[in-house]
């Protein structure tokens, strides 16, 4: 057995060697975008400035996510030119936080969501699929978020662009799964409604805010509606082990989805130039943290050993920061938020990321310090 | 076939599909064989097992995470000296290429 060897081909020609470089910079990110989420929640922190200060939600959701997005397509199209998606994205994250001429982070950024589009364009090029569609549709998002960023909007104007970069390509994904449930033609049309009607939203919201936030509104509850019928995790939860940790990670976030959608219907307005208005923070941290932070919680044990190569074995310790996120989240939105009380939406907020911190600590430490059986036993018989 | 037989036998190719029913899809819990997702086997006299494959869609993120489970599964078979593991998108996947056990997990028989 000694003498046996396996080569890793394909995936060692797909991941090329900036791959582990992106990843630390969309983490450095990450925790730039975290350090002005505590400033914002009012603790006596230094800002870091203005660039920072004002970028936390372009640094979280198109620098950090932006980066982690593309660089999963890129690693999985296996085209060098792929990697110009990941590559500016992460480099408009740390322009952020580095305080680089402003309008250079906004260009790199929307040169990020351009090769996003294009590696939709390559899978259409080899199999045309409705999802892939609506996948293409959530980076267009990215772009004219991207674009709208660079004309000088401010951010809460163009928040519900950035909202359709997530929104459509983690539902995309979602659609492509559901048909191996045997969705019906009408389940299909029924998304492809509620998907319209939210993009629908979005183009509204950039002209007459209120109208095109609640339409948007209408469309986030419509599609959380359908991924509550249709998704394949209402019957993986049934199962055992990742699968069932997944699925549970999926449901609670389709939950904070049907919530943000009802409270953008009925609050209808993102601008806000005080980031911490009761209004304005629910809605968006029902959708960005529990919806969107739990797609990233659930998907995370099997796309980083996709995109690394090293693995990462599921241990049900994940249901710890899993089960903190909600709970921490319930604290902010209805004792911070709803009844406006300061200290518990500030306890909320830190416990959030506390969440997000905790789920990185895991996962760093079972890919890298805990070492799995079998992987031993290879490399001594090697 | 009895552990030990398997054990001192050639590869081939109903082998590496047993072995290749280990690789479950962990957002499905079903696995790539009983997915339809496996194309054609073969094994040449010298070991060399290629597996012709794809996914449900082009341009899936799982695809590394496939391509490293495919090989880790098959490491140390006995017979087997390499793996070509081919991800080819014809014919594309639908949901007839599953079998019928993927398909009562999966909900589609009661």
């Amino acid at each position: 057995m000694t003498g046996q060897s396996i080569g890793l081909t394909t995936a060692r020609r797909r991941r090329g060697g900036w791959v582990a470089p992106l990843m630390i910079g969309a983490v450095v990110i990450l925790l730039a975008a975290l350090w002005s989420g505590l400033v914002h929640l009012g603790l006596p922190l230094p800002s870091g400035g203005v660039s920072l200060h004002k970028g936390h939600g372009p640094m979280m959701i198109l620098g950090f996510l932006g980066t982690v997005i593309a660089l999963e397509r890129a690693v999985a199209l296996g085209a060098r030119w792929a990697y110009i998606g990941p590559a500016a994205a992460a480099l408009g994250g740390l322009g952020v936080l580095f305080a680089v001429p402003d309008g250079v982070p906004q260009m790199l950024v929307t040169v990020g969501g351009l090769a996003l589009v294009g590696v939709f364009v390559a899978v259409d090029r080899i199999q045309r699929s409705l999802h892939n569609f609506v996948l293409a549709s959530g980076a267009v998002c990215w772009v004219v978020a991207g674009c709208l960023w660079l004309s000088g909007w401010e951010v809460y104007e163009f928040l519900p662009w950035m909202a359709g970069f997530l929104v459509l390509t983690i539902t995309g994904e979602r659609l492509e799964l559901s048909r191996l449930t045997g969705t019906s033609t009408t389940g299909r049309r029924l998304f492809m409604v509620a998907a319209a009607v939210f993009a629908a939203g979005l183009v509204v919201s950039t002209v007459t805010e209120d109208a095109g936030v609640r339409l948007a509104g209408i469309g986030l509850l419509c599609l959380a509606l359908w991924l509550g019928r249709y998704d394949i995790a209402r019957r993986t939860v049934r199962t055992k082990g990742l699968t069932r940790y997944m699925a549970a990670a999926l449901l609670t976030g389709y939950a904070w989805m049907a919530v943000a959608g009802i409270l953008w219907i009925v609050f209808g307005r993102l601008t806000a130039a005080v980031s911490h208005q009761a209004s304005y923070d629910a809605m968006l941290h029902a959708l960005f943290l529990g919806f969107v932070i739990s797609m990233i919680f659930a998907h995370a044990p099997i796309i980083i050993p996709s995109v690394l190569g090293r693995p990462l074995p599921y241990h049900p310790v994940l249901y710890v920061p899993l089960a903190l996120l909600h709970l921490s989240l319930l604290l902010r939105l209805i004792l911070g938020d709803a009844v406006d009380n300061t200290v518990a939406w500030q306890w909320g907020g830190i416990l959030n990321e506390v969440a997000l911190l905790l789920f990185m600590v895991i996962v760093v430490y079972r890919l890298f310090l805990h070492k799995p059986t079998r992987r031993r036993t290879r490399s001594a018989a090697a | 076939m009895s552990v030990t037989e398997w054990l001192h036998g050639d590869a081939d190719v109903w082998m590496i599909q047993d072995l290749l029913r280990g690789v479950i899809d962990p957002e499905v819990g079903v696995d790539i064989v009983n997915l339809g997702l496996i194309y054609g086997l073969s094994v040449s006299p010298d070991g060399a097992a290629t597996i012709r494959m794809t996914l449900t869609t082009p341009g899936c993120p799982l695809s590394g995470y496939m391509d490293d489970a495919v090989h880790d599964v098959l490491w140390g078979a006995p017979g087997i000296n390499s793996v070509d593991l081919q991800i080819v998108w014809d014919p594309p996947w639908d949901t007839s290429m599953m079998s019928v056990q993927a398909k009562r997990e999966l909900g589609w028989i009661r």
